[in-house]
């Protein structure tokens, strides 16, 4: 275990000497490392945004009503809001942040990904926009067979 | 890593399928294998970031990611390419892309 643990701090850092920098430009994990162990998604969306006041009914999420397959549930986020930034908790999981997003210039509002779902939750996703402004959106997934290792 | 990129109504829309167990430590546990998921994933075309991914466990394994970009906003065009690339918690890298259909 401990030889396992040495070995992978190893790579990484030989890894981090060989990245090109595009890779490492945003990382939201080493920026709010707290927002990744938050259990609930209010608290994960405090520690990633801060204490704000989002705008609801300007984003469109599409997720199945009934997922037959917590292993990957299909999540759609749509908007005509100009944002920078899109992230996703839910709270079927022991933690809520799922990913953050962030788009380049000329970044489209129109992202779909898969993610796991030990149970039927809320799905919340979180977008702070050019304006400054916070935009969000959350909806009910249920889940017939959880998918988390599980 | 698959990716697909597609120039569709003055939009290009990119789709990438990733290749990681995508297990986290409850799931590594469980499963009685190692913690290992992608944490990081960045798009480029012509060197400018098109969209960036700080990515965790609670993604479906073998992650599938879609997302749009402008192309005239980057100043790509069809048939420029759309270069994808990932690291994992243990560091590994890897590579991908595909030209603008």
């Amino acid at each position: 275990m401990e030889r396992r643990k040495f070995l992978s701090l190893g790579a990484v850092a030989a890894a981090a000497t060989i990245l090109p920098s595009a890779v490492s430009a945003t990382d939201f994990r080493v920026e709010k490392p707290a927002a990744w162990q938050a259990e609930g998604s209010a608290e994960a969306i405090k520690a990633l945004f801060g204490d704000i006041t989002p705008i609801e009914g300007k984003i469109k999420m599409k997720a199945p009503k009934l997922a037959e397959n917590g292993g990957a549930v299909p999540i759609g986020m749509k908007s005509k809001v100009e944002v920078t930034t899109v992230a996703l908790f839910q709270d079927a999981n022991p933690r809520s942040a799922v990913v953050v997003f962030e788009l380049g210039e000329g970044g489209v509002f129109d992202l779909k990904t898969k993610i796991k779902m030990r149970k039927t939750a809320n799905v919340t996703v979180v977008a702070k926009g050019t304006d400054g402004k916070f935009y969000s959106h959350v909806q009910k997934v249920e889940v017939s067979i959880g998918g988390c290792g599980g | 890593m698959k990716v697909k990129a597609k120039l569709k109504k003055g939009v290009v829309s990119v789709k990438v399928l990733a290749k990681s167990p995508m297990a986290g430590k409850e799931e590594a546990a469980k499963k009685k294998i190692d913690v290992e998921f992608i944490t990081h994933m960045t798009a480029t075309v012509n060197g400018k970031t098109v969209w960036e991914a700080s990515t965790g466990p609670f993604l479906s394994k073998n992650p599938y990611m879609q997302f749009v970009f402008n192309p005239e906003k980057v100043g790509a065009k069809k048939g420029d390419k759309v270069e994808v690339s990932w690291v994992d918690n243990n560091g590994k890298t890897k590579k991908g892309g595909k030209k603008i259909k």
